[in-house]
């Protein structure tokens, strides 16, 4: 027998039976603490939730409906939109799932605990395995109910189709989670989690730029402008081909709920078959086999130095930055040239660059997120030649203002939102010092204004450089971004330390609460009221310069918007702050 | 019993325990010191099987916990020092979780459920969530949930941290009782005082070694000092620092 106790697996049944009961018990009642903690939380969530599905089936239906309409093409389009967006969940499903089942195997508590409990290894990778699906797949359902529906009402079918669809996702979910967890088990076995962190964001970053170079729009000479329609569609079908790749799970899935729309009930039959077939294959020995490697990779995960180690060049670093560790390191003489910056408030910026630098899922989520949108705007050269209206122009920048935005309105209620209550736990340092909290939150917004403005004004002034804006309008957007970066820094940083949750050390907790969710939804309506003030009070719109009583209530609601909304929220954190009791 | 036998575990270039070779026998109550990162832990873990060990074998109760792992588990328990519990159950729920994995009968696991609960004085405590109770209280509520299946060998790491003098008391009885009626008790810690009032037996770790092994006298033998147990382990620990040194120096 081996030390995972594969062997004889005495009562595993049981154990996996206790162990869903409880865990289920326990998210049962965090859910009811949520609701019992803040009415207005879950109304906000319930609202937010039902708000989402109404507008993105909306929005669904519009855009099957009109790709429909496509003269002799429109059922085409529709089936290859429906076979990618598969594709593409297909592989989010499969870096989710490795990178949930990685942490939920190897850097989960549960796990040291159970792992010297009489439960084979082999049931705590089962309940893992079941946990880590479920945690990596209700995103996905959440996003492609609302297409289902629309696709299931644009096409007529009968009522059958949405319980056989459902099905049919449950059963296409697992294939991911399954090839997930297996990676996520030999990947422990290989590699340490730093290592394992940027093997991770280099694969993300590589298969960006590889689909950054793949879909690269081609420019068109002006004799073809007119027939350029179908010389597109047909690069794009061929583009896109790939996802009809037969030996896709995707693929099963998006042929099984087309055929079964069109009626085609034996053929969608077959594909349900193949998805079944595999995921009893796949999943049988997961359930059955996976034990001795969990615990091998478990034990390996635990008693490893790092993987770099074994390379000569990182033990020479590694030893160089040992001598250089007593002095003052590249940040801190960075931080030395900024003027007028006291010992102390410098002290505090350096720690925070530092903490960002080597959290990797900080620096990594930034990366990624900014990263898309560059991509995006950068592609946007090969459009401008067709962006020949000044509507689209119009168009194109309000709604790069608002991507922009909306990715640094993740970000900060992501990292900035938390930053006071994770210092919470440390306030014997920073509280007792002759600093003061409001200082230490200022620094903190400053510091983080500072870096996000690097990004969204950047961003901005490259769209408007592409889109070739004159002078004024970059003028207007920028001013308009800094502006807007300055309100949701304030406002994430005044409501975390109003909304302080000091007993929890993972960020991600603590955004998940009111004061997180608060934030989130808050930096959405800021966004889309601004993006909107801003588009109608602009002086180039398509129908000309508003009229100025127009102009000045849109600017005027958006200054106010941001002092409440960015200002006032920071100021009634600082006024926490200082009369904060710890 | 516990059965350490020329145990080798590596991390990396590092060996965090060196051939340490180790008999604990029925009902003794060992404690195990050592300076930070002198492989205590680690030496926890491999007894528990949380690690594969590079070389040699531990065995619990007879069993060898990486060939025979159930029934080692069976027959030990485990408390961390920073041990996990479901925040969202009350401790009694999380009790009744326990005994249940350790497949416990229902009469059986509510009788000794309700003994340990007074003895740890919990009655206060059982309905509320795990999450509002304080580190002492979450520290007992682990340290009954052990005991619960009666376990032949009881695996420690610093178990006093966070409890109050009169808890630290109670626990330091249950755990002498449960020694004296054949429990093999393995306890890690940096509180010399417990070692010294507590622990038939003394071993000293450095380094990944088992240093010194032996009874309160003995290890004052060992090391040529007289007077409490802190002299003999400074010494001990000092001795073989300087030994090191000159061995790496002669290397050299």
């Amino acid at each position: 027998m081996s030390a995972s106790g594969s062997g004889p697996a005495r009562g595993s049944r049981g154990a996996l039976w206790l162990l869903i009961q409880v865990n289920t018990r326990q998210a049962w009642r965090r859910l009811l603490a949520v609701q019992e903690q803040s009415r207005l939380l879950t109304a906000l969530i319930g609202g937010f939730m039902a708000g989402y599905l109404a507008l993105a089936f909306f929005l669904f239906y519009k855009g099957l409906r009109f790709a429909g309409t496509f003269p002799g093409l429109g059922q085409v389009l529709v089936e290859r939109m429906l076979f990618l967006l598969f594709a593409f969940l297909f592989v989010l499903l499969l870096l989710s799932n490795l990178v949930i089942s990685y942490t939920n195997l190897f850097r989960n508590r549960e796990t040291l605990f159970l792992l010297p409990l009489p439960v084979p290894a082999q049931t705590i990778f089962q309940w893992k395995f079941i946990e880590s699906t479920l945690l990596a797949s209700w995103a996905f359902l959440f996003l492609v109910a609302p297409l289902l529906a629309a696709y299931g009402l644009t096409q007529d079918v009968p009522w059958h189709f949405y319980p056989l669809t459902v099905a049919l996702l449950g059963l296409f979910l697992v294939l991911p989670a399954a090839a997930g967890a297996w990676a996520a088990v030999h990947v422990a076995r290989r590699l340490d989690r730093r290592a394992f962190q940027v093997v991770a964001l280099a694969s993300v970053a590589l298969m960006i730029a590889a689909s950054a170079m793949w879909f690269k729009p081609e420019p068109f000479p002006e004799e073809q402008i007119e027939t350029r329609v179908l010389v597109v569609l047909d690069r794009l079908l061929f583009k896109t081909r790939f996802a009809q790749f037969p030996w896709l799970p995707s693929y099963w899935l998006s042929a099984g709920v087309q055929q079964w729309a069109e009626g085609a009930l034996t053929a969608a039959a077959f594909f349900a078959l193949v998805l079944l077939s595999h995921v009893l294959f796949f999943g049988s020995l997961l359930f059955t086999r996976m034990g001795e490697r969990f615990y091998l990779a478990a034990s390996a995960a635990q008693s490893r130095g790092s993987v770099l180690e074994r390379w000569g060049w990182f033990r020479a670093w590694q030893t160089r930055q040992r001598n250089l560790a007593c002095r003052r390191g590249l940040v801190e003489r960075c931080f030395a040239w900024l003027p007028g910056v006291a010992v102390d408030v410098r002290a505090l910026l350096v720690k925070d660059v530092l903490v960002f630098w080597r959290d990797t899922t900080q620096w990594g989520q930034t990366l990624v997120l900014f990263g898309l949108l560059g991509v995006y705007i950068l592609n946007l050269r090969h459009f401008t030649q067709n962006l020949t209206t000044p509507f689209w122009i119009y168009l194109v920048s309000y709604l790069n203002l608002a991507a922009c935005s909306l990715n640094l309105a993740t970000l900060t209620t992501r990292f900035v939102y938390p930053q006071f209550s994770l210092e919470g736990k440390r306030l014997w340092i920073v509280g007792m010092a002759p600093l003061g909290l409001p200082r230490v939150l200022l620094t903190k917004f400053a510091l983080a204004s500072g870096t996000s403005l690097v990004l969204t004004l950047g961003l901005i002034q490259l769209s408007c450089h592409i889109l070739h804006l004159a002078w004024e309008r970059t003028l207007y957007l920028s001013a308009a971004v800094v502006v807007m970066t300055f309100t949701l820094n304030g406002l994430a940083v005044g409501l975390g330390a109003l909304y302080p949750n000091l007993k929890e050390d993972n960020p991600s907790k603590i955004v998940s609460g009111f004061g997180g969710t608060f934030c989130l939804v808050l930096s959405f309506l800021y966004i889309l009221g601004s993006v909107v003030l801003l588009a109608m009070g602009s002086p180039w719109t398509r129908r000309g310069a508003p009229p100025p009583w127009l102009a000045a209530s849109c600017w005027t609601g958006f200054a106010l918007l941001s002092v409440a909304l960015g200002w006032a929220p920071l100021k009634l954190g600082l006024r926490r702050a200082a009369r904060f009791e710890h | 019993m516990i059965e350490l036998i020329h145990l080798v575990k590596n991390f990396g270039e590092i060996v965090a325990v060196n051939d340490v070779s180790l008999t604990v026998p029925v009902g003794e109550f060992f404690a195990l010191l050592g300076p930070n990162a002198a492989g205590k832990t680690t030496t926890i873990k491999l007894i528990a099987g949380l690690v594969k060990p590079a070389s040699g074998c531990a065995r619990v109760a007879g069993f060898d916990v990486q060939t025979h792992p159930l029934e080692a588990r069976q027959r030990l328990a485990y408390v961390p020092d920073f041990p996990f519990l479901y925040d969202k159950l009350t401790p009694w729920e999380f009790l009744r979780f326990t005994g249940q994995l350790f497949r416990m009968d229902e009469e059986r696991l509510e009788r000794v459920a309700g003994e340990l609960i007074q003895r740890f004085n919990l009655e206060p405590y059982l309905g509320k969530p795990i999450e509002g109770l304080s580190h002492g209280t979450r520290q007992r509520v682990a340290i009954a949930s052990a005991l619960l299946h009666a376990p032949e060998v009881f695996v420690l790491d610093e178990p006093m941290v966070g409890l109050d003098p009169h808890h630290a008391r109670v626990l330091k009885d249950i755990l002498k009782e449960r020694s004296q009626q054949g429990m093999t008790i393995f306890v890690s810690t940096h509180q010399l005082s417990v070692a010294e009032e507590m622990a038939d037996r003394i071993g000293i770790m450095h380094e990944g070694r088992l240093i010194a092994v032996g009874t309160r006298e003995e290890l004052r033998e060992q090391s040529g000092t007289a007077g409490a147990l802190e002299q003999s382990f400074l010494s001990l620990t000092a001795q073989e620092a300087r030994q090191r040194e000159a061995a790496a120096a002669a290397e050299a």
